[in-house]
C-alpha cells in the first residue's frame, strides 16, 4: 500500500511542478523544468534506497519481546539489522525501478543525466552515508520502546513520515526554503538524507561544499554512533525480557 | 572450575506503571505516571556445581523466571553478584552464550513459516558449528527426541508438542554447557512430557552438562531434579536434596487405619483431621510431636486391623510450594 501511495505522491509533485515551470525557459532558485523534474524522480529513487529501512521492526521486537532471541545468542544486533535493511533495498530498489519505468514511459519527461564520473563518485559516497544516517537515527527512535513499549510506532510515525521526508527535501527542495533557516537545517543530519546526494548529483554545488556536507555527515554518524551505543546500554539495562 | 553458577545476594528490582482503567487512567497515566517497585529477587544467594541438574520450585510470581533471565544476561541485576561459568552474564561475551542456552516453555525462536531445518542451519552460523560436529549433534538430537521425520515441515505446522522438542533440538546444537529450562513441558501430553523428561536426564548425563529447571510439572521435578530450590516472594526458602524437603516442611505425618467395625468419625476427628475417609480405610494427619500419642490412642479406642504411620508425600508438600503455603 505504501508503495501506491509513494507512487502517487511523485505523480503529484510531478504535475504541480510541471505546471510551474510550463515553459522550459523559466527558472526559480536555480531549477528549470529539467532539474525539477529530475528532483523529483531522484527523490523516487533515493526515497527506495535511503528510507526503505527494515530496522522499523526493532521497536516491535523490543516491546513483544522477540529480541530476546538475539540476546541470547552470540550474534550482533545491529549488523542482524544491518543485513536485513541491505536485502530490504534492494528489494525495494528493484520495485522502484520498474515504478520509475513505468512513470518514466508514461510522463516522458526531459531527465538530467549526470555524466561527470568525478561527481557520480561524490554521489555514490553520499548515498552511502545517508543510509548509514538514517539507519542510527532509526535505530535510535526505535529504541525509545525500552521505555514506552507501548508507544513505539507513533513515535516512528511522527518521526520518518512527517519530519524526516520533510525535512531531508522529500516533500520540495529544501534551497526553495529562507537562507537562515537553510543554514540551521545544514547542520542536522536530516537534508544529508534525500538533498544533499541529489544536490550532488544534479551538479547545484561546488566541490568544498560537497567536501564539508560529506564531512558534516561523518561527522553527524560518529555522534549519532555514540548516541545509539549509549542509549542501546541504558535500554538493555531497562529491558525486562517480559512477554511470551 | 569447581562451582558452574555462583549467585550472591542477587537483588532484582523492577519498575512498573500502573494505569487505571479506561482512557481517562490511560492520559492521567502519561502526565503523571505511578511509579511502583517491585521486588523480584530480595537477595538470593546459591552455588550450583557443574554436572547438577537443580529444580527450581515456587508459586508463579515467585522470582523464578526473574533468576533464569538474569543468569542468562537478559535482565541486568539491581544488586549483588552473579557468575556463571566464571563469566559474568550481563557482558554477553560470545564465548560465554555459545555455551549457554535458555528454554522458554512459552517462547519460541524457530523461524515459523520455515521448516525447523533451516533454523538448524542459521544456528550453526550463529554459533559457528563445525560442520562435521553439527551433523553429529542434529543426528544425536533428532534421534533421541524422535523428531527425524518433521525436519522438513513448517514449523506452523507442528504440533505444540513437536515444536517444543524441535525448540530443545534448536536451543541444543551447539552442546550448551549450561542450561536453562523454563517450564520445558508446559502444555503438552503426557507422552510428550516423558519424552522431554527422558531427553534431559540424558542430556545431564552424556554432557556433565548443568542444569536449571523450574516446572509446575511434579513429575518433572521427581523424576529428574536431586536437588531443590524454593523460591518465593523473592526468596530462598530451601536449598537442598528432594528428599528432605519433607523433612523440612512437612509439620504433620499421616496415620492409615483400617478398622474392623463401622465407628462414630467424630471421634476420631479429635485425634487428627480426617483426610479420607474409605470405610474400612481412614486416613489422618496429626501434627508431628503428637503422632506416637495419637496412634496409642486409636489403637486402645477402636477397633483396628491396621494402622501405619507414614509421611507426607513431596508431592504433597511440593503442591504447597506451588501454593504459597509453606511454613515459613
Amino acid at each position: 500500500m505504501w508503495r501506491v501511495r509513494n507512487i502517487l505522491q511523485v505523480v503529484l509533485t510531478f504535475f504541480l511542478w510541471s505546471s510551474v515551470f510550463r515553459d522550459p525557459q523559466t527558472e526559480v532558485f536555480g531549477y528549470n523544468q529539467e532539474k525539477i523534474l529530475t528532483y523529483v524522480f531522484g527523490i523516487l529513487i533515493l526515497r527506495a534506497i535511503v528510507f526503505s529501512a527494515r530496522a522499523v521492526d526493532v521497536a516491535g521486537e523490543i516491546s513483544n519481546g522477540d529480541i530476546t532471541n538475539f540476546l541470547l545468542k552470540p550474534v550482533s544486533y545491529f549488523k542482524y539489522w544491518a543485513t536485513r535493511d541491505i536485502a530490504s533495498k534492494a528489494l525495494n530498489l528493484s520495485f522502484s525501478i520498474v515504478e520509475i519505468t513505468i512513470l518514466f514511459l508514461i510522463l516522458k519527461p526531459h531527465l538530467f543525466l549526470q555524466i561527470n564520473p568525478v561527481i557520480l563518485f561524490a554521489v555514490f559516497v553520499s548515498l552511502i552515508l545517508a543510509i548509514i544516517l538514517f539507519f542510527c537515527l532509526l535505530f535510535i527512535t526505535n529504541m525509545s520502546a525500552f521505555w514506552m513499549p507501548e508507544n513505539g510506532w507513533a513515535a516512528q510515525f511522527l518521526f520518518i513520515v512527517i519530519i524526516t521526508d520533510f525535512l531531508s527535501g522529500g516533500v520540495f527542495p529544501l534551497d526553495i526554503m529562507p537562507v537562515a533557516f537553510q543554514k540551521v537545517l545544514y547542520s542536522t543530519p536530516f537534508p544529508y538524507l534525500l538533498f544533499f546526494p541529489l544536490q550532488v548529483y544534479l551538479g547545484k554545488i561546488g566541490g568544498p561544499e560537497i567536501i564539508r556536507g560529506l564531512t558534516t555527515s561523518i561527522v553527524w554518524i560518529f555522534i549519532l554512533i555514540t548516541i545509539l551505543k549509549y542509549v542501546w546500554a541504558k535500554g538493555l539495562r531497562k529491558y525486562s525480557a517480559e512477554g511470551r | 572450575m569447581d562451582r558452574a553458577i555462583v549467585v550472591d545476594r542477587l537483588v532484582k528490582n523492577f519498575e512498573v506503571t500502573e494505569k487505571e482503567k479506561g482512557l481517562k487512567g490511560s492520559i492521567k497515566s502519561i502526565f503523571s505516571p505511578k511509579k511502583k517497585i517491585v521486588h523480584a529477587l530480595r537477595g538470593i544467594s546459591f552455588n550450583i556445581q557443574p554436572g547438577e541438574l537443580v529444580g527450581f520450585i515456587g508459586p508463579n510470581g515467585a522470582g523464578k523466571t526473574t533468576t533464569l533471565k538474569t543468569l542468562s544476561g537478559l535482565l541486568y541485576p539491581t544488586g549483588g553478584f552473579v557468575q556463571v561459568l566464571e563469566y559474568d552474564p550481563w557482558d554477553k561475551k560470545s564465548d560465554f552464550l555459545k555455551q549457554i542456552s535458555l528454554i522458554m516453555g512459552q517462547k519460541n525462536q524457530l523461524w515459523w513459516d520455515l521448516p525447523a531445518r533451516e533454523t538448524f542451519e542459521l544456528n550453526r552460523e550463529i554459533y559457528e558449528i563445525p560442520r562435521r560436529d553439527y551433523e553429529k549433534n542434529l543426528e544425536e538430537l533428532i534421534t533421541l527426541l524422535d523428531v527425524g521425520n518433521l525436519l522438513k515441515t513448517q514449523v506452523r505446522r507442528l504440533s505444540l508438542g513437536q515444536r517444543m522438542r524441535m525448540e530443545l533440538v534448536a536451543a541444543l546444537l551447539h552442546k550448551p554447557k549450561v542450561l536453562f529450562l523454563d517450564e520445558p513441558t508446559i502444555g503438552l501430553d503426557l507422552i510428550g512430557q516423558q519424552k522431554i523428561r527422558e531427553f534431559i536426564y540424558e542430556y545431564n548425563h552424556k554432557n556433565n552438562a548443568t542444569i536449571i529447571l523450574t516446572s509446575h510439572n511434579m513429575d518433572d521435578l521427581i523424576n529428574l531434579a536431586r536437588r531443590v530450590i524454593v523460591v518465593d516472594d523473592g526468596r530462598i526458602l530451601f536449598d537442598g536434596a528432594l528428599e528432605e524437603l519433607t523433612n523440612r516442611f512437612a509439620k504433620e505425618k499421616i496415620i492409615k487405619i483400617s478398622l474392623s467395625s463401622e465407628v462414630d468419625i467424630k471421634m476420631i476427628e479429635k485425634i487428627g483431621t480426617v483426610k479420607q475417609v474409605l470405610f474400612p480405610e481412614i486416613t489422618l494427619s496429626v501434627p508431628r510431636s503428637a503422632v506416637a500419642v495419637a496412634a496409642a490412642e486409636i489403637l486402645q479406642n477402636f477397633p483396628v486391623n491396621d494402622l501405619t504411620i507414614e509421611e507426607v508425600s513431596v508431592e504433597e508438600v511440593i503442591k504447597k510450594v506451588f501454593r504459597g503455603e509453606l511454613n515459613k
